[in-house]
């Protein structure tokens, strides 16, 4: 079976696989775009309670255990945490901005945690762009230096990115930087609003030309690869369409947890289904209506998507961006519409090229 | 690669982590970035591959379970439990258990 069809099973059985988990809204950055609600008052979650919800996420069989915030390394306790996390077998990934990453903080998340994946987040290909981004000078060439300090250490690390207004300009750069720093660039060509619902980030949304130029990089950089995966590495059944009940795993695959203990269908998704301070996980697992109403909801959205024709997939329709971008998790935002409309066109371009022989 | 026999030992290796979904399995090794998908046989391995019990006790407890609700006689079961723990091992999911180890 493919893991395609394995995650499809999830989300029709609802099997919880991977969460996410923002440990604090604390940060030693301060990003202008950044959909983080620094309003939201609560009670955090305390050490022992984060146990109890790892041992709780461990008896459901979770797999993956996402550190997000926020700024992860900014939580008091994230070294505790995270070997506990390490502890219980999950598949660790931490996702954090990279400021505070190196010195004795690095190597003790390597030996103490030792992460599947850091995920650090790039925002330009030079100073200017980045620092603009993070409101914090010398935040890019401390990055470049930290991320020469971990790669040394051994730490395996990929690059994440939001194509802004900003920084579209430089997107060759910053594949060009990311190659030269021998990392995986993952760029995200959505800015979302902020998760109480604020439009400020919307501010550096992308231009259109300026996707238009991320997808003909990605397809161009993906044929590349494609060119040296040998076709008898890729799963047989790859290709057939999977037979799955919802459009995507929020709330039946996958959740995220904020630093107040509100449980989430998924990180762009902010509709509170519980709190951990009031109840178990696997009560609101088990029994919270709000988690019953989305995955009805995600079971609707697979037939908003369809209804877009055989190339309804190209919107990557998010109902959590639907639903902070109009209220309506079943709306078709128009960064999804655009994004169909540009994916189309560098396909059709793709279609007319001649293909190439393979040279090695 | 590594011989396979029923009193070989062998566990999973520490960076192993995987899921069981509708009796197949979602594997990961830390060092390694592909996804692995295991059948039923391969995830019942990962499950008993606790580096206490040898290979035959395996073969034993999966020919009870396959033959009583498959009859898949023991013979089979045997050459899929070793072919699989050889391809496991040389793909670094289990590895064998020395006398070092239990020291
Ligand atoms: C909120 S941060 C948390 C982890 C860490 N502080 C970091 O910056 O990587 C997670 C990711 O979301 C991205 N991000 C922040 N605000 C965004 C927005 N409004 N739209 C899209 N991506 C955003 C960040 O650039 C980062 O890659
Ligand atoms: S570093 Fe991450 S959490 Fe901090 S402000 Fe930037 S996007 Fe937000």
């Amino acid at each position: 079976m493919s893991l395609a069809r394995l995650m499809a099973t999830a989300w029709r059985q609802n099997l919880l696989v991977s969460v996410l988990v923002e440990l604090t809204y604390r940060c030693n950055l301060d990003c202008f775009f950044c959909y983080n609600d620094l309003s939201l008052k609560g009670e955090p979650l305390s050490r022992e309670q984060y146990f109890r919800f790892f041992d709780e996420l461990r008896d459901l069989e979770v797999l993956h255990l996402a550190l997000s915030g926020g700024e992860p390394l900014a939580h008091p306790d994230f070294l505790a945490l995270g070997a506990r996390a390490r502890e219980l077998g999950f598949v660790v990934r931490i996702k954090s901005n990279g400021h505070a990453l190196r010195g004795e903080l690095a190597r003790r998340i390597r030996d103490e945690i030792d992460p599947f994946l850091v995920e650090v987040s790039l925002h330009g290909a030079t100073a200017a762009t980045h620092d603009r981004q993070t409101r914090v000078p010398g935040s890019f060439e401390r990055l470049l230096a930290n991320l020469a300090e971990v790669r040394a250490l051994g730490l395996r690390v990929k690059l994440n990115s939001t194509l802004t207004a900003w920084n579209e300009g430089e997107i060759e750069a910053m594949f060009a930087l990311a190659d030269t720093l021998g990392l995986p660039l993952q760029v995200d060509p959505e800015v979302t609003p902020r998760d109480d619902g604020g439009r400020e980030p919307l501010a550096v949304t992308p231009s259109r030309d300026g996707v238009l130029r991320l997808f003909r990089l990605q397809t161009e950089r993906g044929r590349a690869s494609d060119a040296i995966i040998p076709a008898s590495a890729r799963s047989a059944d790859e290709n057939v369409p999977v037979p799955t009940d919802k459009h995507c795993g929020a709330g039946s695959s996958g959740l995220a947890v904020d630093p107040f203990g509100n449980i989430y269908p998924c990180v762009q998704w902010r509709w509170p289904v519980g709190n951990l301070h009031s109840q178990s996980l696997r009560q609101i697992w088990q029994g919270a209506a709000g988690l019953a109403a989305v995955r009805e909801l995600t079971t609707r959205a697979k037939g908003v998507v369809e209804s877009h024709g055989p190339r309804g997939f190209l919107l990557n329709f998010c109902p959590g961006a639907a639903a902070a971008h109009t209220g309506d998790p079943l709306a078709v935002y128009p960064a999804a519409l655009q994004r169909r409309e540009l994916l189309e066109q560098v396909l059709a371009a793709e279609a007319r090229r001649p293909l190439l022989p393979v040279v090695r | 690669m590594t011989d396979i026999h029923p009193s070989t030992v062998l566990r999973r290796r520490p960076d192993v982590r995987y899921r069981r979904i509708e009796g197949e399995a979602v594997v990961l090794r830390q060092s390694a970035a592909e996804v692995l998908v295991l059948n039923g046989v391969g995830a019942d391995v990962l499950d008993l591959a606790d580096g206490r019990r040898p290979v035959g006790e395996w073969i034993d407890v999966l020919a009870r379970e396959y033959g009583a609700d498959r009859e898949v006689d023991r013979e089979t079961v045997m050459r899929d439990v070793l072919d699989f723990a050889a391809e496991a091992a040389a793909a670094g999911l289990l590895e064998p258990v020395t006398a070092e180890d239990d020291g």
